[in-house]
């Protein structure tokens, strides 16, 4: 019993060094004073980080992945936050077609969505290729996470709230923006913050869709597939990795100060 | 006095009515996104694997040729890469839950107050662009690679082994990789299960073992079934690691989509085959998420 307890442990403390080994190699090695990437460690540098810092090339797409990321999140949130309130709060007919077609982004692989896309926009429209339509592209497989995650905070709403600012003579808008919004703010949270790490990530819909300019995986996807400048592209990669360590940082944060979530449960 | 009252009726009726029916405004961007941006490219691509490129220009031909073509062309190379990789997507979707589980399991039972430090400390690699986990992962199982590098500096090897570039580093990466997400709707199922429930089964003899087999896992099959639906769909359609990781013998079905439109040119023989896929994730996905419910996956994001 108690040996199993400590196979467990162990195993989970392994598990945890493995999945951020990738992460740490890549973070260590972009100070490696190496023209290649990899062993042997050849001693500090941070040549490949100002490299990366004077190129504007590198620094563009990291520009660029922002740009598109910042316009995922908050167009895939507004338009997520009216098809939850309205799937949540009413019911009418068409319902689950509309239920239905909302998940097929995330029940199909986004490569067939790209394509489909990039047959649309292309052949179909004749439109340029650009930062614009990979967020076309983004929207769209944000757009399930999006609604579902308002769609479950919305279902553990009470509503008697609401019924109790409009006795008391508030307006639609008012009880709106009172009792509504704040009550769903976390919601929209997690919901821009998912659409933000799907864009951000996202290397498969903008290989079709991206134009002249470059997102930072499609940078990184470039170099790695033409075996070219790889330490720069370490940098740049390490750069996004403190990226997401700083969003982990921020969900600790979360987790760890009282009110922000309801305590774990006693087991 | 009649006419007064019926009128007097019917325009708050109205007024209602036309409330009613403004409150589905709000459907209207998501509805126009996805009827342009989702539902129309796929007709696109449906309609064009009917048809044939003529210099490299789509023509309306009309065929089933295409279809055909995937069974026939260079001798079923294509069918066999399809078959491959779905095996690939199923050994990928079990070692990855396989490797999750007993790690979602530890948090929720185990955790105690840590609970809401681990789970996202646990997903946070999954963060990462696939495209940096990827290069990451050469790193560590390249030819020049951490593994390679302890191996000889051991003095297990005399020179490096190629881990890296074969199908075997392409199941491993997407493995990995794939189990840090998963750790979440199974995590999300387990702590749903009722603790006394555990203690119940205890008091009644049983081993832990018996335990987990009678009650923990089946009431976390949910969440499993959400995990399969989480890595399998995604793997169906990967060309990223293949690429990457896979040299020649890693390919999958989705290299030769990706290929066939952004090098070969074949949209329409590309279209047929991604429609074919489509037709393939869609069931998947029907049959797990009918199983899961809606709400499993809505709860597990």
């Amino acid at each position: 019993m108690l040996q199993g307890k400590r196979i467990l442990s162990t195993y989970f403390y392994l598990f945890m060094l493995v999945i951020y080994l990738p992460l740490l190699s890549l973070l260590v090695f972009s100070f490696n004073d190496s023209l290649s990437a990899g062993f042997p460690w050849k001693g500090f540098t941070l040549r490949w980080w100002e490299t990366f810092f004077s190129d504007p090339v590198a620094l563009t797409t990291v520009k660029n992945s922002f740009v598109v990321a910042v316009a995922t999140a908050v167009v895939a949130t507004f338009m997520g936050l009216g098809v939850a309130f309205v799937l949540v709060r009413r019911v009418f007919r068409g319902q689950n077609v509309l239920l239905s077609s909302l998940v097929v982004p995330i029940a199909v692989p986004y490569l067939l969505i790209a394509v489909g896309l990039f047959l649309l926009l292309r052949v179909g429209l004749d439109l340029e290729f650009s930062l614009f339509t990979v967020a076309i592209g983004h929207i769209v497989v944000a757009l399930p996470y999006s609604t579902l995650v308002l769609m479950a905070r919305l279902i553990g709403f009470d509503r008697s709230l609401e019924e109790a600012a409009q006795d008391l003579g508030a307006t639609g808008f008012t009880t709106f923006r009172k009792i509504t919004f704040p009550l769903i703010t976390p919601g929209i949270f997690v919901s821009m913050f998912l659409a933000f790490i799907i864009s951000l990530e996202d290397v498969i819909i903008a290989n079709f869709l991206v134009g002249g300019d470059l997102t930072v995986p499609m940078f990184v996807w470039g170099r790695l597939r033409r075996w070219e400048g790889l330490p720069m592209a370490m940098a740049l990669s390490s750069f996004m990795v403190i990226i997401a360590l700083a969003f982990a940082c921020v969900f600790l944060i979360r987790a760890v100060s009282p009110g922000l979530r309801s305590p774990p449960r006693e087991v | 006095m009649k006419d007064d009252t019926t009128i007097r009726e019917r325009v708050p009726n109205i007024f209602r009515k036309m409330k009613r029916l403004g409150y589905y405004w709000r459907l209207f961007p998501a509805v126009f996104w996805l009827g342009a941006f989702l539902i129309l490219p796929l007709s696109v691509m449906f309609i064009f694997s009917f048809w044939t490129m003529v210099n490299f220009v789509p023509t309306p031909t009309w065929t089933l040729q295409n279809y055909l073509d995937i069974f026939v062309r260079a001798e079923g190379l294509y069918v066999k890469l399809l078959f491959k990789s779905l095996g690939m997507s199923a050994a990928v979707t079990l070692g990855s839950i396989a490797l999750a589980y007993p790690a979602a399991y530890y948090i929720s039972m185990r955790g105690g107050k840590y609970k809401y430090v681990l789970l996202p400390l646990c997903i946070t690699p999954f963060m990462v662009s696939w495209v940096v986990l990827i290069f990451g992962w050469r790193m560590v199982i390249g030819y020049t690679g951490l593994v390679n590098t302890l191996l000889m500096n051991v003095g297990l090897i005399s020179e490096p082994v190629r881990f890296w570039g074969n199908w075997m580093a392409v199941i491993f990466v997407l493995i990995v990789s794939w189990a840090p997400w998963l750790v979440l709707p199974i995590f999300v199922s387990l702590e749903k299960i009722d603790r006394t429930l555990l203690e119940a089964g205890e008091d009644l003899g049983a081993t832990p073992l018996e335990n987990f087999r009678k009650i923990t896992l089946p009431l976390s099959m949910p969440g499993l079934l959400i995990a399969t639906f989480f890595v399998s769909i995604p793997t169906f359609g990967e060309f990223v690691a293949p690429a990457l990781a896979g040299g020649a013998s890693g390919a999958m079905i989705g290299s030769a989509i990706e290929s066939a439109f952004k090098r070969m040119h074949d949209w329409s023989f590309g279209s047929a085959m991604s429609f074919l896929l489509v037709i393939i994730a869609l069931i998947t996905s029907l049959v797990l998420i009918r199983k899961a419910g809606l709400k499993t996956l809505m709860e597990s994001l």
